[in-house]
């Protein structure tokens, strides 16, 4: 099987704008399935609504897009229904930390088995660029036009506040991409992956970026890999694996 | 047969344990959390899940997992579950969820049994969709019906309500378990087949069709022949006739049971299953000059019964919990005066 076999073909081209993110991670992700031996007897994506949680919709599995913040229960039911399978929450920043906040808190309380793969574009991408819970301080939204007063939410901290898998990294680093989730899947109990990844259009544009890839390129610069797996809490703009 | 004291929630749980239920989620409130006390003596696997959205949600998941699935909650914990509700219809998820009305609107009465929930059974969620819904009134129906709840959302791959009252719930009765066929899980469940995409965006098998009005037309139109199909296999009402009345008293659950005492005056029509509406009733209807609906809200199923019948109905309506016999007697009496 090669990971293009994980993948609905007959639904390209897909609903995501050019620059955008998330088809960078659904790769990742098709190739860790690919690498882990996953099939569709043992595996299922759960979504919320959003850009990013369109993506359930292109996995050749029987896969749940369900309705906005509640991927996390649906994904806990299924799990707890049918402890073999392999469940995958994928969704945004918004779904899963917005108005799916408290399932997230309880789901970490709870350490269900699911890995939560969360793309992170700070901002609400599908209903036109408002400000999201990961949106940086001082940041114009559609919503924020004098700049964010809102910090930024420290979802690193509620995970770890509950000794759950928490790992930063972004759709730039590939590779460390990769190793985040295949160790995500390695860890039992839940995890969590926040993945930064650009929306150009509802967001960059704003930014002052010319195009999606100079967005993408601006995540070499701007975050950077920790060389260091000491199981602290990662600083700002770090990368890399806690648990 | 062996004989059950059983209390109300109690009987649901008991039915529901019969059925096969094997997943249960849902969050405390009165007069509902009886059903929760009991489940997690069995070995059903149940969760107490943070909210009544994080509940109906989990057991969604469960059900497309191949589990029978079950949450129950009263009218707040309802209202929270009714975009959950419309995601079940619209992608055909077969469980069930029981209402056990208390007085509304918000926090109200919560100790107290009203009948306010019965359009939001049928309107809760946004978008059209058909629900199934039984309302019985005694403990051994509850038992009933929470088995028959089951077969219907088996068989109509749908979210069916179960509503109860906080008196009908709350009451201690004994009864003989019936006995009614089984029937299994047909869905196959998540990993089966590999093939499906389960969307409550509007959708053609595995396809959304997010902007096709005609697949939009076609769903729902799939939606609303096959729960009226699968509706007439569950053909539930209780029709006492009274030749000598042109009368007719329409109740279903707590005020079904008052209504009792009138059945030496007037016919009475209690519709078990109360939607899809029970058609029979146009018929009957057409034997009585005067019909009225006793009920515990402002007009509810009132107006549901006007639509159904196309003629003027009389309410007689019990609102605050307390039911006193004299007194509907006599708004009984001043309504058929009044006609
Ligand atoms: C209950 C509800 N409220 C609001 C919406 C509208 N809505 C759709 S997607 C979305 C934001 C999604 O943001 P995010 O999760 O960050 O996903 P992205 O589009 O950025 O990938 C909102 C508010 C909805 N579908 N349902
Ligand atoms: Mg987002």
């Amino acid at each position: 099987m090669g990971y293009r076999d994980y993948i609905r073909e007959e639904r390209f081209p897909t609903s995501w704008c050019g620059g955008c993110g998330i088809g960078i991670v659904l790769k990742a992700v098709c190739q860790t399935f690919e690498e882990q031996g996953f099939t569709y007897e043992n595996t299922t994506v759960v979504s919320g609504i959003g850009c990013s949680a369109r993506s359930a919709g292109y996995f050749k599995l029987d896969t749940v897009h369900s309705i906005h913040g509640r991927a996390i229960p649906v994904a806990e039911g299924i799990k707890m229904a049918n402890e073999k399978m392999n469940v995958f929450v994928f969704s945004g920043d918004g779904d899963l930390l917005g108005i799916g906040g408290n399932h997230l808190l309880h789901a970490c309380r709870r350490n269900t088995d699911i890995n939560i793969i969360c793309i992170d574009n700070e901002i609400y991408g599908m209903t036109g660029g408002q400000k999201s819970p990961t949106t940086e301080l001082h940041i114009k939204t559609l919503t924020s036009p004098k700049g964010n007063e809102d910090r930024p939410i420290n979802v690193q901290a509620i995970i770890r506040a509950h000794d759950d898998f928490y790992a930063r990294t972004t759709v730039y680093h590939y590779n460390h991409l990769k190793k985040c989730l295949k160790e995500a899947i390695e860890w039992k109990g839940l995890s969590f992956l926040d993945i930064k990844a650009p929306c150009i259009s509802n967001n960059g544009r704003r930014l002052g970026f010319k195009n999606g890839y100079e967005m993408l390129i601006h995540y070499k610069d701007e975050y950077k890999i920790r060389t260091s797996d000491n199981g602290h809490l990662l600083a700002e703009k770090e990368l890399g694996i806690v648990k | 047969m062996e004989k059950l004291l059983l209390q109300g929630n109690e009987a649901i749980a008991l039915g529901a344990v019969k059925a096969g239920l094997s997943f249960y989620a849902s969050y405390p409130i009165t007069p509902a959390s009886e059903i929760l006390h009991y489940l997690v003596k069995t070995n059903v696997k149940v969760v107490q899940m943070e909210d009544e959205i994080a509940s109906i949600n989990a057991v969604i998941g469960a059900s497309l997992a191949g589990a029978k699935s079950m949450t129950a909650t009263s009218g707040p914990g309802f209202s929270l579950k009714q975009e959950g509700i419309g995601l079940a219809h619209m992608i055909e998820a077969p469980l069930v969820v029981v209402d056990v009305q208390r007085v509304g609107p918000s926090t109200g009465m919560p100790t107290l049994p009203a009948q306010g929930d019965i359009l939001q059974c049928k309107y809760g969620s946004h978008g059209d969709y058909f629900p199934i819904v039984f309302y019985p009134n005694s403990v051994s129906e509850l038992y009933r019906y929470s088995m028959e709840a089951f077969n219907a959302a088996e068989d109509s791959l749908s979210p069916v309500i179960l509503l109860s009252d906080g008196y009908i719930s709350h009451l201690t009765e004994t009864m003989v378990p019936a006995e009614i066929p089984i029937k299994p899980r047909t869905l196959p469940p998540l990993g089966a087949l590999g093939t499906r995409h389960y969307t409550g965006l509007t959708h053609k098998g595995a396809f959304p069709k997010a902007t096709d009005a005609e697949a939009h037309q076609e769903h729902m139109a799939h939606l609303q022949k096959k729960q009226l199909e699968v509706a007439k296999n569950y053909l539930f009402y209780e029709y006492l006739e009274n030749k000598n009345s042109d009368t007719l008293l329409i109740s279903f659950g707590a005020m079904s049971r008052l209504a009792y005492a009138f059945k030496d005056q007037y016919s009475l029509f209690r519709p078990i299953r109360i939607f899809p509406m029970i058609e029979e009733l146009t018929e009957i209807a057409q034997r009585y000059r005067k019909i009225l609906v006793l009920e515990m809200n402002a007009g509810q199923y009132l107006s549901e019964v006007e639509r159904l019948l196309q003629r003027r109905v009389k309410l007689v309506s019990v609102l605050g919990g307390k039911i006193n016999l004299n007194q509907v007697a006599r708004e009984v009496q001043w309504a058929i005066e009044t006609i």
